[in-house]
């Protein structure tokens, strides 16, 4: 006979969103169980450096509300996990599986204290960084990671013990399982997020054969406090890059990689970049690609006329082509539609401002059928009146899972996600009494 | 005085350490007396750095301890809890501002920037020194809430409200609800009607025994604070019985009857009303209003209709309440007269005024008796202004006027449709919008902030000019029927609740929030809430998530029945004070009474009242007034040793 559990509330996912609508509830008293596919939880958010348009630092807005999670009576938290077979039996009875895979580490005994990793021989791309350092194959994920307990990566691992030895814990442990537990909960919110768009989709812009084309999210934790060269430099050469372009849209309103939406973000979060940028690189000149600057949101089209007094460069076009020249530097084949003139222009680093797109395997994880948008993300029934609704009467969804947006964004839908879950819980209450 | 004291020194990741020599910092404040030990720390916000500094407490019988860090702003209330949990007193802490003081504000010169870092740590060091156990005071609080507008946003957020067990109190400034939402037809994505939704909301309101509708109302008074509010307001007369049997056949004839016409600002004044009306037919409540300023109370419509009754009297009402939500939406900006023709070329509407007259017209799209087949759409009329003031994008109008472009071509197919626009900015998944009205052979003209379009008319044409880069920036000239401008969104009036409530407005003059991804719907004025689009222009479906997040909060805030408060606050030592009324002038809560005290007039705080701002304490002519919190003698020894 497997455990079993039961809680009022199922939240998958533990980025910010999920992260914000566990927290409301469990302030109302109701208990919550977070599901984290991830060995940490705080989502995407934990992983960005300053966010626009306050420019406050990522990791001090998050880690508050990380702790508060992980510290919380009323929240129960399952990193490393997956919830399956999501069954709703009737009004206020849902049941499911958890699955929880094993760390070969004994949670509870790890200090953190990465000796392990000192004594690993295994090294490999780190996927924290976005691949542009290495790690062990047993590691602390990141250095704010929660818990921050290390795991090991088995695909990876050598089995060959050295870091049993060093561990002064002795909380290696290989002959950890799978874990199966039984859940019970009355209403489910799905806070999957998103996944990023992959740039080698598009295989004229080079990503991953030409070195100094990177991911804005790569620049992203290079601009981080954590950052893993402590500067800004090309991934080819080591070099401190002085002429940087962005490429707007990379994967984003455009049919023929089957997105043909917004992600909402991609503007925003480069012209941050670029202030970013212009600090980190007072001499370097920072140039943005776009087709329109959606700057939008409160504070935003300031923050978008700001880098223009700051000295970024805009430029109305559309990038045909990336090329590899002399040094690593790269050359951009574009259309400047203000002239209406095909033009090229030499960078020596280009950063594509890749979009985001819906995540996989969230209808799957339901065992009724839960409506998707053509999109591919979580239906909203009743956007109008009812936002976090989902099609399965009791099942609700916050932030990225149901669109692409912003952190501001994010939050209130989950604000309105945990809004919308208290009613139906209450209810439910007053019906027994 | 304390003299175990903890101090841990944050490089916030390099944010600080970058700048600030942090172990320097350590090493300087180890050799201060009373400081037990000193650390620095990656992040000290981190849940293990938190760990940590509660074992030392614990472990090492810490009596205070100081983390210089960011700004308390961020992270009081974090390492407050970290004290609470190591069983410390909260307020035996201090934060100190490395960062934002600090590292931030010179990073141009490390070497000082150390020196200003050390300096600011000795004087939290000496200000804990002297720092008292204090315990947040607990008031009780009503679980009830006063949602202000019922648009979309407070209708919605009163439901949610209600349905948390939380007594609402709806209040309306008009004589209908609704809002803007029912003033739409069909919305995007879901092609239901605005006056569907608003329907289908007033019903479930209706019904609802936790919710009091009052339309034709405002605030127009407030005492108390966050967990008791005491409201006063003030309700308009709707000049209809309100116990009658509402006989909804004499009432339209009353509305035939009635001699006076005006502007119907329902239709933005495109055509006109009585002074006795409804919006529309289906609208709530369903018996018509008589609007006072218009009526000369000529009795024609009591002639007919004996359930008008136009003796009624304004009415005050007393309500208390725990927190209050402001819903007060947008108005749609005005543009100036002559700016893009409006108001001088008599084909020149708004956005607003085009989205009613589709709905009111019939067979053949017209204005002014004239068919209209070519349509100019002017974007970002009193948005993202050059020279005006409002500087922001108004976010849901590119979205709209294509949306409502789209409705006209579908209703009148013989439309031919032209959007002047300075760059389209259909977000997230409005981009299929963007889409579908290109492929039904829309024409989209882009101009850059400085060269925008202009209107003319020349002879009987009103033409539109503009050098669009998206044709190597070519002139282009069309002879248009109609121009529409796509007018943004501005707050409506607000002066009565920004003068009774002290709501803090921002730049672009929309209520601020205290911070938009730590507490998105919260002001600085406690327990007062914000949403939708009184906050920032919104769309529907984010007005509405936002006033479900501030209807959650409003819950959490109200529903317990008790609210803790900051123990910060002003006390008045009895023997010193001369009562000599000088702190009340200064007390902008007005928080300070006259009491009797040993036979001698004396000052005295209210502890619900008073916010611990500090103003009546420099008043004081016999410095009689101290800020627990804030105390004299540790602000003087942490000045002290700031300068030494």
């Amino acid at each position: 006979m497997s455990k079993s559990e039961e809680y009022d509330v199922l939240v998958i996912g533990a980025g910010i969103s999920g992260e914000e609508a566990a927290l409301n509830l469990a302030n109302q008293g109701y208990k919550i169980l977070i599901v984290e596919k991830d060995l940490s939880v705080g989502g995407k958010m934990i992983h960005l450096s300053k966010v626009f348009p306050t420019l406050d630092c990522s990791a001090c807005i998050t880690t508050p509300k990380v702790s508060e999670t992980a510290r919380h009576p009323n929240i129960t938290i399952y990193t490393y996990s997956e919830v399956s077979n999501i069954d709703k039996k009737s009004k206020y009875d849902f049941r499911a599986l958890l699955t929880k895979h094993p760390r070969y580490v004994i949670e509870e005994a790890c200090t953190g204290c990465q000796l392990c990793e000192e004594a690993c021989p295994v090294t490999v791309q780190d996927q924290y960084q976005y691949d542009l350092v290495g790690r062990k194959a047993v590691y602390v994920p990141f250095s704010i990671a929660n818990p921050r307990v290390a795991a090991i990566d088995i695909e990876n691992c050598s089995l060959c013990g050295a870091c049993e030895k060093v561990c002064p814990a002795d909380c290696i442990d290989f002959t950890q399982e799978e874990e199966e537990i039984q859940i019970k909960v009355k209403s489910v919110v799905i806070a999957t997020g998103f996944k990023l768009f992959d740039p080698t989709l598009i295989p004229r812009y080079g990503f991953g054969v030409f070195k100094n084309v990177v991911t804005a999210m790569q620049m992203e934790r290079q601009l981080v406090p954590t950052r893993p060269y402590n500067n800004v430099l090309r991934p080819k050469d080591g070099k401190v890059p002085d002429n940087i372009a962005y490429v707007l849209c990379a994967g984003s309103r455009d049919e023929t990689v089957g997105n043909p939406i917004c992600s909402q973000v991609c503007c925003m979060y480069s012209i941050k970049q670029a202030q970013l940028l212009m600090g980190a690189l007072p001499m370097a000149d920072v140039t943005i690609y776009y087709l329109h600057i959606r700057s939008f949101g409160k504070g935003f089209n300031e923050f978008y006329q700001q880098s223009k007094d700051m000295g970024v460069t805009f430029i109305k076009g559309k990038i045909g082509k990336i090329e590899e020249i002399e040094e690593g530097n790269l050359k951009l084949r574009y259309e400047d539609i203000e002239s209406g003139v095909v033009k090229e222009a030499n960078h020596d680093m280009v950063v594509l401002s890749t979009g985001i797109l819906a995540n996989d395997g969230i209808s799957s994880m339901f065992k009724d059928k839960l409506e998707l948008d053509p999109f591919n993300y979580v239906m909203q029934k009743d956007i109008l009146a009812n936002p976090a609704q989902a099609n399965i009467g009791g099942v609700y969804v916050a932030g990225t899972a149901s669109g692409p947006m912003d952190i501001p964004d994010s939050i209130l839908s989950a604000g309105a996600a945990s809004a919308e879950i208290a009613g139906y819980l209450k209810e439910g209450e007053d019906h027994e009494k | 005085m304390k003299n175990k004291i903890g101090v841990y020194v944050c490089m916030c990741g390099s944010n600080i350490s970058d700048y600030v020599d942090v172990e320097k910092v350590k090493a300087e404040a180890e050799k201060i007396d009373g400081v037990h030990v000193a650390k620095t720390t990656m992040f000290a916000c981190a849940g293990s750095t938190q760990q940590e500094i509660e074992d030392d407490i614990k472990e090492l019988k810490l009596d205070a301890i100081v983390i210089a860090s960011c700004s308390p702003k961020l992270h009081l209330d974090t390492f407050r809890n970290v004290a609470q949990r190591a069983g410390l007193n909260p307020y035996n802490y201090v934060q100190v501002n490395i960062r934002e003081q600090g590292s931030w504000a010179h990073s141009d010169n490390p070497p000082l920037a150390t020196e200003k870092a050390i300096n600011l740590v000795k004087g939290g060091i000496e200000r804990v020194k002297h720092s008292k156990e204090l315990i947040p005071i607990k008031i009780p609080s009503i679980n009830a809430v006063a949602v202000v507008g019922a648009g979309i946003s407070g209708m919605r957020a009163a439901l949610e409200l209600a349905e948390m067990g939380t007594t609402v109190h709806l209040i309306e400034r008009e004589h209908f609800v609704g809002g803007r939402t029912s003033q739409w037809n069909v919305l995007f994505t879901t092609n239901e009607t605005g006056q569907e939704v608003v329907t289908r909301l007033y019903h479930q309101i209706n019904s609802h025994p936790k919710i009091t509708l009052y339309t034709g109302t405002e605030i127009i008074g407030k005492k108390g604070s966050v967990g008791e509010f005491n409201l006063t307001l003030k309700i308009k007369p709707r000049f209809i019985k309100p116990d009658c049997k509402h006989d909804i056949k004499n009432l339209e004839k009353a509305i035939e009857v009635c001699p006076i016409e005006v502007d119907d600002d329902f239709n933005f004044n495109i055509t006109k009303r009585k002074a006795i009306y409804k919006n529309y037919d289906s609208e709530f409540p369903e018996i018509p209003a008589i609007d006072c300023e218009a009526c000369n109370k000529c009795g024609e419509c009591v002639k007919i209709c004996d359930d008008i009754d136009l003796n009624q009297k304004p009415e005050e009402v007393n309500i208390s309440v725990g927190a209050i939500q402001l819903s007060t939406g947008f108005n749609p900006y005005e543009p100036a007269k002559g700016e893009f023709g409006y108001d001088e070329i008599d084909n020149v509407i708004t956005l607003q005024q085009f989205k009613r007259l589709i709905e009111l017209n019939g067979g053949e799209l017209k204005y002014n008796n004239k068919e209209i087949k070519n349509i100019a759409y002017i974007y970002c009329v009193g948005s993202r202004q050059v020279d005006g003031p409002n500087k922001y994008c108004s976010r849901y109008c590119c979205t709209s006027a294509i949306h409502t472009s789209i409705l006209v071509k579908e209703k009148y197919s013989e439309i031919n449709n032209f959007h002047f626009n300075r760059g389209i900015r259909t977000y997230g998944k409005q981009e299929k919008l963007y889409h579908e009205a290109s492929e039904a052979g829309d024409i989209f003209l882009q101009s850059f902030e400085e060269a925008p379009p202009q209107v003319e008319r020349i002879g009987n044409e009103t033409i539109v000019k503009i050098n669009d880069i998206l044709t190597n920036n070519e002139e282009l000239e069309v002879s248009v029927d109609l121009v529409v401008l796509i007018t943004g969104m501005v707050p409506r009036e607000y002066e009565g609740i920004v003068n009774t409530l002290k709501v803090p407005v921002g730049r672009d003059k929309f209520f601020n929030e205290i911070h938009p991804k730590l507490r998105p719907v919260e002001t600085v004025i406690d327990g007062v809430l914000i949403s939708g689009a009184c906050q920032a222009p919104l769309n529907i479906t984010e007005s509405v998530k936002s006033s479900l997040a501030a209807a959650s909060k409003a819950n959490s805030l109200v529903s317990s029945g008790e609210i803790e408060l900051e123990p910060t606050m002003a006390i008045v030592h009895n023997d010193r004070c001369t009562w000599c009324d000088k702190c009340t002038e200064a007390c902008p809560y007005n928080a300070i009474f006259k009491i009797k005290h040993d036979s001698k007039e004396v000052a005295e705080v209210s502890k619900s009242l008073c916010k611990g701002c500090g103003m009546c304490l420099p008043v004081c002519p016999e410095n009689a007034i101290d800020l627990i919190g804030y105390t004299d003698i540790e602000m003087e020894s942490m000045i002290e040793a700031l300068i030494n």
